[in-house]
């Protein structure tokens, strides 16, 4: 009786704006202090964290996506895209597609690229003849994409809190991010001949200023993507790497970013999301392991197992579940919350590890895009000044495409795993 | 509350510069790493142990920033529904209830320094392993005053509204 008073009371307060380290953290507390443990066992727990070889990976990505997304890297990205792709019927669309999920996962976060990438594209696609609506849905719902392909933040994250291979969920990853990739751009092609959109023709003089202008981060994603699916950098390295190589080239060579005025204040921004990642990640950590101590995972499961018997019927609770967090939530503290308390369950129920990642992955993807409250509706609505509605409507269709992209994935276990089989690494 | 507000005022420039240095050293000794352990086939021994301390450092210094710039992660469904007024009384109970978490987060990081301290461990180079921790324990506590002094201004911001 006294819990769910005190459980109630949480949520409220969570559901108030209360910051979700404190929530986290509140409980962690009470529920060590119940069982007669000192409390300075959640501390103990958060300093381990610092154990974990691939958290460095956390704050120098995070700045790299900064510096990248307040320099002019964005124009020049979608510069190079519209010189190689433009030629095909909705090449503009495929075209916002590509720079989208490159952008995100550098970035690691769908939110900037609607704000970095979308004042650039929306007037290129209006003047190009594709309807408000078919654009705003694109620009809004397909940043998610990005999330699938290294060196994509959530997936280290993922990586990290359920202990498996970073690399080898970036290897599963990458034929279903194909796979969502294809599926959008034919939904784009379908509308470029229908809307009969112009296009634009492949000349030699435009492809090369389009490279030579970008000459300089061209080789970013083939050091990062290259090298850790070639196995020749850990991602810490691939980090390491990244943001050194992006503050020289913003700051000396494009000199898009000032090395006195801006690199300070975006070193600022950059750390104020790796704090509040690093304090839920950390406050989690004490609570988990208590809740493993308490096998409140088995718990949950004996529950489940009273009505739910088999995998299929567990993998669609899992998706429903995974959309409505995903939309509560935003993606970090999702899979720092969730993935502890699902992992077991999941195995359980012969659900392989690395594919649990994918589907996680995925699955709150799109819960950011969901209506009612999907956190992507919000900020698309913001920097396009359109009501929320006129959004909903918009990314409908996306919406469907990527839940029966998600189905598939979810479903067919081997589209994330085949790779993985195939490279050999485990 | 004017004082407050410089205090505030004056320990965020100085955990802004904090931040900063921390996170240059913290690009360049990465670097340096890689190009070492792959050029050189060598690398500084305590180097890499000393990065992931940084991380620690900086992500609780910027955590600390955050709640200064309301910037923590959380669901806001309901407050958004809410009057001014409503808002501002939200403001002083959510972030009183932080406020005191913080607290407490606060006193079991101090026990876990002194547990550290007195078991003597050293992490590397002869530094002793509590020193890294201390870190944990000042930012709690200057999130704690944070939460505060936004507690305090809402509500003054309420008194003035009510007068």
């Amino acid at each position: 009786m006294e819990i769910v008073f005190i459980g109630l009371i949480f949520l409220l307060l969570a559901l108030f704006g209360t910051p979700l380290f404190v929530i986290i953290g509140a409980i962690a507390l009470l529920s060590f202090h119940s069982v007669g443990i000192d409390t300075s066992a959640v501390i103990v727990e958060m300093y381990r964290i610092s154990n974990t070889p691939a958290l460095l990976a956390i704050p120098l990505f995070s700045f790299t996506g900064y510096i990248l997304a307040e320099s002019k890297t964005p124009q020049r990205l979608v510069d190079l895209s519209q010189a190689l792709f433009g030629w095909i019927p909705g090449g503009l669309a495929v075209v916002a597609l590509v720079s989208c999920a490159i952008f995100t996962a550098f970035t690691g976060a769908s939110g900037i690229t609607i704000i970095a990438l979308g004042g650039l594209l929306l007037p290129a696609m209006l003047q190009n003849a594709y309807s408000e609506k078919f654009s705003l849905g694109l620009l809004t719902s397909c940043g998610n994409l990005g999330l699938l392909f290294p060196p994509s933040l959530p997936i280290i994250l993922y990586a990290l809190v359920a202990k498996i291979n970073i690399n080898t969920l970036f290897v599963a990853g990458f034929v279903p991010g194909v796979l969502l990739l294809i599926l959008v751009s034919f939904y784009c092609l379908y509308k470029g001949v229908t809307l009969s959109v112009p296009r634009t023709r492949v000349t030699f003089r435009n492809l090369y200023k389009a490279i030579k202008a970008a000459i300089w981060e061209i080789p970013l994603p083939i050091i990062v993507i290259g090298g850790i699916y070639g196995g020749l950098f850990t991602v810490t390295e691939a980090a390491a790497v990244s943001a050194f190589y992006v503050l020289i080239v913003e700051v000396f060579i494009y000199r898009d970013i000032k090395l006195s005025s801006d690199v300070p204040r975006i070193m600022k921004e950059s750390m104020l999301l790796v704090g509040g990642i690093l304090v839920i990640l950390g406050t989690a950590l004490g609570l988990t392991n208590y809740l493993i101590d308490a096998e409140i995972p088995m718990k949950i499961l004996q529950f489940l197992r009273s009505f739910v018997q088999t995998k299929l019927v567990f993998l669609i609770m899992l998706n429903l579940f995974l959309l409505v967090v995903g939309c509560m939530l935003d993606i970090f503290s999702a899979i720092i919350v969730v993935v502890p308390l699902i992992t077991p369950i999941a195995l359980d129920f012969g659900v392989n590890p690395i594919h649990l990642g994918v589907i996680f992955l995925v699955n709150l993807g799109i819960g950011y895009t969901t209506p009612p409250v999907g956190m992507n509706l919000f900020i698309a609505s913001f920097r396009f000044r359109k009501s929320i509605l006129s959004l909903y409507a918009a990314s409908l269709p996306f919406l469907a495409i990527l839940l029966v992209a998600l189905i598939i994935i979810t479903y067919i276990p081997e589209i994330s795993l085949w790779l993985v089989n195939v490279v050999g690494i485990k | 509350m004017k004082i407050l507000r410089q205090i505030d005022s004056f320990l965020a420039r100085i955990e802004q510069t904090f931040l900063i240095v921390l996170l240059s050293v913290m690009i360049l000794l990465a670097f340096l790493q890689v190009v070492l352990r792959n050029l050189f086939s060598t690398s500084i021994l305590w180097g890499d142990t000393f990065l992931r301390q940084l991380v620690l450092w900086v992500g609780f210094t910027g955590a600390t920033l955050a709640t200064r710039q309301k910037r923590h992660i959380n669901i806001d469904v309901f407050s958004r529904l809410l009057s001014d007024r409503g808002q501002t009384i939200v403001g002083i109970v959510t972030n009183l209830f932080s406020a005191i978490v913080c607290i407490f987060l606060t006193k079991a990081a101090i026990v876990f320094i002194c547990d550290e301290k007195s078991s003597q461990s050293i992490l590397f180079a002869n530094i002793p392993t509590w020193i890294f921790i201390l870190i944990i324990a000042i930012g709690f506590g200057l999130i704690t005053f944070r939460f505060l002094t936004i507690a305090l201004e809402n509500f003054f911001h309420l008194v003035k509204k009510e007068s």
